[in-house]
């Protein structure tokens, strides 16, 4: 027992430092990534002051915003088809729906560049945006499904049977009790589309570029603190985002947290 | 009339709610991957431009002797980091669900927290520590080749992928009654053959799943070879992105794409039997 | 206005194979306290979802004061439902629930106000406006729900099983409310259960059905004294049930006895004899022979169970002391006895 404690104290130690290191040397005043010689905020500077680089996290925030809106619009909607329609198609849909959560970031980002080029399409923050959109919906299906398929029926058909159209069924009686998982559902897609690489990677255009493709091009030029400060600003918005998605639908006055809306996956 | 209009289940109203997902998920999702399909079989003109038609040369292109040697070590990387992450992570998953008690969940987050910062972000990190003027070797006063190693590719991998793996884990030996690793001490003595006897088995399944959730995306994954290692080290992830953005053989690289899917595919198939036939049991 | 709340024709339901309610034919009268009784599965809850919208009838016709209702939706019927669930609107409180069918309807806000206090009065819940149903506790949800639907004045009351949560106690409490309301607002009942004691205590008529059919329906009285199929004598309270040969005059039991009934059968019919327990005369040396094979306290009386000699079990009831084992004759007058095909 006091080895495996020991084992995980390092284990924590082990993971958090590496992230720990682009932190700290992020605020390095020199460009050294081996000595930290004090503390500056030049690099950031350097960020703010690069306007493609500012371009690049506005580029990045914005295809973020649209894919929420969107996947989380298209993604409830596609839970309420797969919860509650008795198609023949339903079972399909499901299994459409699931093969995106499985498939490989590199083949989603290949096929997405070929529909683009093949059908004509330029290259551009829109194609990125479709592109997360894409992968995103399946997200928010599973989560908003999970929450959904425990509803109790009876509400909404009380709801109807006392005169509320289907409409104002939804509005009035199945979206309070739905907005938690909506809410988690959104702000995870948020987070994976801010942190998005390989599929923005295949699917940008020249100018501007989501953030961590800048990243990318960076790196491979070399190591400076510059992508130190990218990596922690980037990081901190990850954070923020996941946490939010944790804690809100708590503080927000429902009684499980947003760990237990998005772990509910796994019964879906 | 055979209509059910119990609440929102008018099969009207939710069979319309499927459509706008249903059709972005066909034409964004489903169409694209046939054309990978077609194009794959397809070839290039002269100037590098892609044609549409039957040469089923880039299949057997993908299995030339050229070509196999990454395909071979893309899985043997993503089986090594299966092995790793396993080997890593159940210790950490063992001692929370088992030592955590009522700071379980906040344990758990913080395991998870650094794989909430992005991937890229995260592999940098290693770079900035493993470079030859990383902080690694400012440290050791060293100047170890550390990076271009399938040593650091693979660890990248674990690094990218460990949450995977500890997360099912953590989940199923959560789920386990405690008192069968009390009855196992009772039968089999020592807490090493408790281990093998009682708890393996049972979190097996667990194992099984955070197996799949690593190996998948690992065995495509072309961050880490890029980064951490060099031409040495390609795995087919790289392979693939060069045909897209350099070598502009894009037939062929669909070729490769299609050949990576069905593989993984493969896998997923026999991995649901599994987690179906333990469901059953 | 119509003095016909509810009409059945030839209602039937089908879902892809199986028949849940097979050709209706019922009418409810206005004011009435109709149960539909029967065991799970029986199509009840079935029948009255169609009622109220929620389900559309395979074939046949349901009317509603007169007015045909196919295709209507359940927003635009003018019944309200008390779920077995209650399907409170848990994130409303109490008066948002009662209030939320007058909302609809964009009833007035005096108005409103004025009617929820009255139905909440009406089941006593005055005083709790401002709870939410989860600080509620069952029987408490349960009056909420009635509440929540009777505001609407609706022409008839749809309730499927709402007592069955409750206990014991409660649920006999809630009863002798639920028909004394019903008396007070003079509102159709269309009540669903699966108890037969509360469907003869509060009903004015019965419909027991089993299997999707109709096996009887009529007046408590009737269902009870007079069965008309073994079903029925089944399941309505205790009843022995005899198998035998019609003869002239009477039924022959396997037992060889000739026991004398009225019928209209041709001889040699097989059919049962019904009998209810409390029917039974028990003597030492008249009437059929056979041994005390179980004895049952009830409380108001014991129950014996007699092994026939013949080999046939009959249930009996008596304030007398029988011990297990002792010798003992059973009969009944013929008037008591039933025949059942």
């Amino acid at each position: 027992m006091r080895a495996l404690r020991a084992y995980t104290i390092l284990f924590f130690t082990i993971s958090f430092a590496p992230i720990a290191v682009v932190v700290v040397f992020s605020f390095n005043t020199q460009r050294s990534l081996q000595r930290f010689t004090g503390v500056s905020l030049e690099w950031y500077r350097q960020f703010f002051e690069s306007e493609s680089l500012r371009g690049s996290l506005f580029a990045s925030l914005e295809i973020a915003l649209a894919t929420t809106i969107v996947a989380t619009t298209l993604g409830t909607l596609l839970a309420f088809g797969l919860v509650r329609a008795r198609a023949r198609w339903t079972p399909g849909l499901n299994v459409l729906m699931l093969v995106p959560l499985v498939t490989p970031e590199i083949v989603a980002g290949v096929s997405a560049l070929l529909l683009f080029t093949q059908v004509g399409l330029r290259l551009s923050l829109l194609t990125v945006v479709l592109a997360h959109i894409t992968f995103s919906i399946s997200y928010v299906t599973v989560v908003v499904r999970a929450r959904l398929a425990a509803l109790n029926q009876e509400v909404e058909q009380a709801a109807m049977d006392l005169g509320a159209t289907r409409g104002q069924t939804l509005r009035l009686v199945v979206l309070p009790e739905l907005w938690p998982a909506v809410l988690a559902a959104a702000l995870l897609v948020f987070a994976l589309s801010f942190d998005d690489f390989v599929l923005s990677f295949f699917t940008t255009g020249e100018s501007p570029q989501p953030l961590p493709v800048r990243i990318w091009s960076a790196i491979r030029f070399g190591v400076t603190p510059t992508i130190n400060a990218i990596g922690t600003l980037m990081l901190v918005v990850s954070v923020v985002s996941v946490a939010l998605a944790v804690a809100l639908p708590r503080l927000l006055g429902r009684r499980e947290s947003g760990v237990g809306v998005l772990l509910a996956r796994e019964a879906a | 009339m055979d209509g059910n209009q119990g609440g929102l289940t008018g099969d009207a109203f939710a069979a319309r709610a499927l459509l706008p997902g249903g059709l972005w998920l066909l034409a964004f999702f489903a169409v694209p991957l046939a054309i990978v399909v077609a194009l794959s079989f397809g070839t290039t003109d002269d100037l590098g431009g892609a044609i549409y038609g039957w040469y089923p040369e880039n299949y057997s292109r993908v299995f030339d002797p050229l070509f196999l040697p990454v395909l071979a070590r893309s899985v043997g990387y993503a089986l090594a980091t299966v092995a790793l992450c396993l080997a890593l992570g159940y210790p950490v998953a063992y001692y929370i669900a088992r030592f955590g008690g009522r700071r379980k969940n906040v344990l758990v987050a913080l395991v998870v927290l650094p794989f909430v910062v992005n991937y890229l972000v995260r592999t940098y990190a290693w770079v900035a520590l493993l470079a030859d003027e990383g902080l690694v070797n400012g440290v050791l006063g060293t100047s170890v080749r550390f990076l271009n190693t399938p040593y650091a590719v693979i660890g990248g991998l674990v690094y990218g992928y460990l949450a995977f793996m500890i997360l099912p884990v953590y989940a199923a030996l959560d789920r386990m009654d405690p008192a069968l690793i009390e009855a196992g001490k009772d039968l089999y003595g020592s807490s090493w053959r408790t281990f093998v006897h009682v708890t393996w088995p049972t979190t097996f399944q667990g194992v099984l799943a955070g197996s799949v959730l690593v190996f998948l995306p690992a065995v495509g994954d072309f961050v880490s070879a890029q980064l951490l290692g060099g031409p040495g080290t390609y795995m087919v992830g790289n392979l693939i992105q060069q045909q897209f953005f350099g070598a502009e053989d894009w037939p062929f690289g669909s070729a490769l794409t299609t050949v990576l899917m069905l593989f993984l595919l493969g896998w997923m198939v026999l991995y649901l039997r599994s987690a179906a036939r333990a469901v059953r049991t | 206005m119509s003095e016909e709340a509810v009409r059945f024709e030839g209602v039937s339901k089908r879902f892809g194979e199986t028949v849940a309610v097979r050709d209706l034919d019922l009418t409810v009268a206005r004011g009435e306290f109709f149960s539909l009784l029967g065991p799970s599965g029986c199509g009840k809850t079935t029948t009255l979802r169609m009622v109220a919208g929620f389900e559309e009838p395979s074939s046949g016709r349901i009317s509603l004061e007169g007015r045909p209702m196919a295709g209507v939706p359940p927003f635009k019927r003018n019944v309200n439902t008390v779920f077995q669930s209650y399907a409170l609107f848990e994130h409303l409180d109490v008066r948002g629930n009662v209030a939320f069918g007058l909302k609809r309807r964009r009833v007035a806000r005096p108005e409103i106000e004025r009617r929820v206090a009255e139905a909440l009065e009406l089941v006593r819940l005055t005083g709790r406006e401002r709870a939410r149903p989860g600080e509620l506790s069952g029987g408490q949800r349960q009056r909420v729900a009635l509440a929540r639907a009777l505001v609407n004045q609706p022409a008839v009351l749809l309730l499927d099983e709402p007592l069955g949560a409750l206990d014991l106690q409660l649920r006999r409490q809630m009863q002798v409310e639920l028909k004394a309301i019903q008396r007070e607002v003079g509102i159709t009942f269309l009540y669903v259960t699966h108890d037969q004691e509360e469907a003869l205590a509060m009903s004015d008529r019965i419909a027991v059905m089993d299997a999707g059919e109709v096996q009887q329906c009529g007046r408590p009285q009737e269902i009870y004294e007079r069965p008309e199929k073994p079903f029925v004598a089944g399941f309505i309270g205790i009843s022995n049930l005899l198998p035998g040969r019609t003869e002239d005059g009477g039924v022959r039991l396997a037992t060889e006895t000739l026991c004398p009934a009225a019928h209209d059968c041709a001889p040699g019919t097989e059919v049962q004899l019904s009998v209810r327990p409390e029917h039974v005369v028990l003597d030492r040396a008249s009437g059929i022979p056979g041994t005390v094979a179980e004895r049952i306290y009830v409380g108001t009386a014991t129950q014996l169970i007699v092994e026939l000699d013949g080999g046939a079990r009959i249930v009996a009831l008596t304030r007398e002391d029988w011990e297990i084992g002792d010798r003992i004759a059973v009969s009944w007058r013929a008037e008591d006895a039933r025949v059942l095909r």
